[in-house]
């Protein structure tokens, strides 16, 4: 034992201070009364930290028409009818009406129409004032009278014979030793941005559309101690505004804005190959996939066709990315782009892995209990796979019903603080510093590099390079093949097996750089065996596989889940039927 | 829109444990130059262009520059913050100037910046 440590103990241990944690934290307040013990670790600083810490200008899921059920029909349909856990998804739309009130009741401006009702975007969206979305988020945990650790960066689970005793990781700012039990544990850290090549370089490289912090640790620790996990086959291609990286909901469902190819075609619209997949409403997968098509057969630029859409809404553009992407809106001024006159370009970015938005990353989960396969874990928020299409609004109810479900497992099973092995904490605490600690041996070149080791960003590039280039990076327009996963499973695993000895760093800072590329490696890995595992093209434009280009009902439609073995680094392998709860035709919207 | 201190202006946030920039960044990038006591992005490419920094300095300290990769010099957007709004300026390239007030908390209906 080298440093100094923290010890924490904790009913509910909630690591990760985000949409998901912050409403678990209120709503185990208000059923578990006020003796409960609950615990947030938090990379950053709460108030601002996260994805939405740039804010937001619409809340992506509300249930303005129709029921909940009409809702998981959509989310269906919007992932190409593809198996998605409409059990879960229908919990979250049972609650996710009553928890926007919440927030609104907590200073959230929703806009609103003159009879008073929410303003609507289309369907599913409401329209907000949410540049302050995530004060007022950590807000609802602070006045629940959460403990809240800012500036602790979790690095590993404790798994003891199955059951998740809890976590360690270390000061950013005070570089101590963190020690954390809980009763219950529940992991509602981000997805994972970065491990495909930004589109922008050098002092632009993380101007892309996911926020780049959030760099997969969910995924990897959940991995790492053994937990089964779903939906890596699968990943976001997200169509945002070109440079910036910006949404683009805002100028498609708000404004009705439709996309043009160079011919000045609004190809949705007009071309039979994409009007027989939807139109303009096709699943998000296709709409990318349609974008990609029109690029690589010279009918680029690809833009948004804001002159097409509603006048009003056009006008009042720049407010809105203000309160969501204020980068958009200087951009604006300083390329000479009038978005009420000029269409707006727009491009498909690097993939992000996510589990809330449109994606299926995560942690497989037992039933609605967002327990996984290690007991006392439970997942919520990006951490939890294969029920797309929560977002921010979706995120919050969820965080609620994690809350929910483990007050109920404490109450059941009275779990106590399991015993963590001394050994296995040096162990850990050695593990968690190794880079800082091989650095003081390090010695340098004239230009301060060090002589013995790499440093986190030289790996990132690496990573970054191998998955642009053999796992089907925008580079290669998301396409891949067997040939090519064989040479970034080849060399991802050279990193992950015999590089990370040489990563070394001088700073508390770049420590938790080391961790990111630590944890990004481990997610690489995860995605290219599901990519590799799921032999079909179910979501084309987000992963098109050359060598099998079709859909494979017969061998895939369901979902593909892995377990992680350490001693022989493989992944075993499952299929879990999908169970359809919600009738109807699957390729269809109910409303 | 990586964030750029300007030294006449950043105190450090004397007082203060730590300056509000590094406080709030949720990357971890805003730091303070202790030979200056003055606040510094460590590495401006990492930043994400959240601009809580900009909107939480106490002296109006840092300016958000765009890339100059993607975007043309010199235009501005300056955010000034109210109690239940956030005032933005945006200066183009060109000098022209536009005033956006956005609401950022309920309550105040008639507070004007």
């Amino acid at each position: 034992m080298v440093r100094e440590r923290v010890y924490i103990d904790a009913d509910l241990l909630i690591i990760g201070g985000g949409t998901a944690g912050c409403l678990a934290a209120w709503e185990a307040r208000q059923r578990g009364g006020e003796d409960l013990k609950i615990v947030i670790l938090e990379k950053a600083f709460i108030r601002n930290s996260g994805c939405l810490s740039a804010g937001m200008n619409a809340l992506n899921m509300y249930i303005n028409q129709g029921t909940p059920e009409d809702y998981v029909s959509y989310t269906r349909y919007d992932m190409c009818g593809a198996p998605i856990r409409e059990d879960i998804i229908l919990s979250v739309a049972e609650v996710v009406n009553e928890t926007v009130a919440l927030l609104e009741a907590e200073g959230l401006p929703i806009k609103k129409k003159p009879n008073g009702r929410y303003l609507n975007r289309g369907k599913w969206n409401v329209e907000i004032n949410g540049s302050l979305l995530k004060p007022i988020t950590a807000s609802m945990a602070i006045q629940a009278g959460a403990e809240i650790y800012n500036r602790v960066y979790v690095t590993e689970l404790m798994n003891i014979d199955g059951k998740v005793a809890g976590c360690v990781g270390f000061g950013v700012r005070d570089g101590k030793f963190y020690i954390a039990r809980g009763k219950a544990v529940l992991l509602a850290a981000g997805g994972c941005a970065g491990l495909w090549r930004p589109r922008g370089h050098d002092d632009a490289h993380h101007r892309i559309w996911y926020f780049p912090f959030n760099a997969g640790g969910a995924y990897a620790m959940c991995k790492r101690v053994g937990v089964k996990m779903v939906g890596f086959d699968h990943r976001l291609v997200p169509v945002r505004t070109k440079d910036t990286y910006s949404p683009t909901g805002t100028l498609a469902i708000g404004m009705g804005a439709p996309m043009i190819n160079a011919l000045g075609e609004a190809f949705m619209h007009e071309r039979p190959e994409y009007v027989k997949l939807g139109g303009h409403t096709a699943p998000t997968p296709t709409r990318a996939w349609a974008l990609c098509q029109e690029t690589l057969n010279h009918r680029g630029p690809i833009m948004m066709d804001t002159r097409r859409g509603d006048p009003e809404r056009v006008a009042g553009l720049k407010g809105q990315y203000l309160d969501m992407s204020p980068a958009l809106v200087l951009y604006w001024g300083c390329n000479d782009i009038n978005p009420s006159m000029d269409p707006i370009e727009i491009d498909a970015a690097d993939p992000s892995l996510v589990g809330s938005h449109a994606g299926l990353s995560g942690a497989w989960t037992i039933g609605t209990s967002r327990m996984t396969t290690l007991e006392r874990l439970f997942v919520s928020g990006d951490a939890l796979g294969a029920a797309p299409s929560r977002f921010i609004s979706g995120t919050w109810a969820c965080g609620r019903l994690a809350a929910r479900s483990m007050l109920y497992y404490i109450e059941r099973v009275d779990p106590q603080y399991l015993e963590i092995n001394p050994d296995d904490l040096d162990r850990l605490e050695a593990h968690t510093f190794e880079p800082l600690d091989r650095y003081q041996k390090c010695t340098f070149y004239t230009n301060g590099k060090p002589i013995e080791g790499v440093t986190p960003e030289e790996m990132e590039w690496r990573m970054q390079y191998i998955m642009e280039e053999y796992c089907g990076g925008r580079s290669h327009w998301f396409h891949v093949s067997e040939s090519y996963l064989t040479l970034a499973r080849k060399l991802i695993n050279r990193m992950r097996h015999d590089q990370l000895k040489y990563l070394v760093t001088k700073d508390l800072h770049d420590l938790q750089l080391a961790w990111d590329v630590i944890n990004r490696l481990d997610v690489c890995h995860l995605v290219i065996e599901h990519i590799d595992y799921r032999k079909e093209t179910r979501y084309p434009g987000y992963v098109n596989r050359t060598d099998y280009p079709n859909v494979d009902n017969e061998n895939f439609d369901c979902f593909i889940t892995s377990v992680w073995d350490p001693e022989t680094d493989e992944f075993h392998f499952e299929k879990e039927p999908y169970v359809q709860i919600v009738p109807g035709d699957r390729n269809k919207e109910s409303i | 829109m990586p964030p750029m201190v300007i030294p006449e202006k950043c105190d450090g946030c004397q007082g203060e444990p730590e300056p509000l920039c590094e406080q709030v960044c949720p990357g971890d990038l805003m730091m303070l130059d202790q030979s200056v006591n003055k606040a510094v992005c460590r590495n401006v490419g990492d930043c994400w262009d959240c601009m809580n920094c900009t909107k939480s300095c106490p002296r109006q300290a840092i300016q958000t520059r765009l890339q100059y990769q993607s975007a043309f010099f010199p235009g501005k957007l300056i955010p000034l913050v109210g109690t239940h709004s956030v005032t933005w300026t945006l200066i183009d390239c060109h000098g022209n100037v536009e005033r956006f007030v956005m609401k950022t908390l309920a309550g105040d209906e008639d507070e004007e910046e």
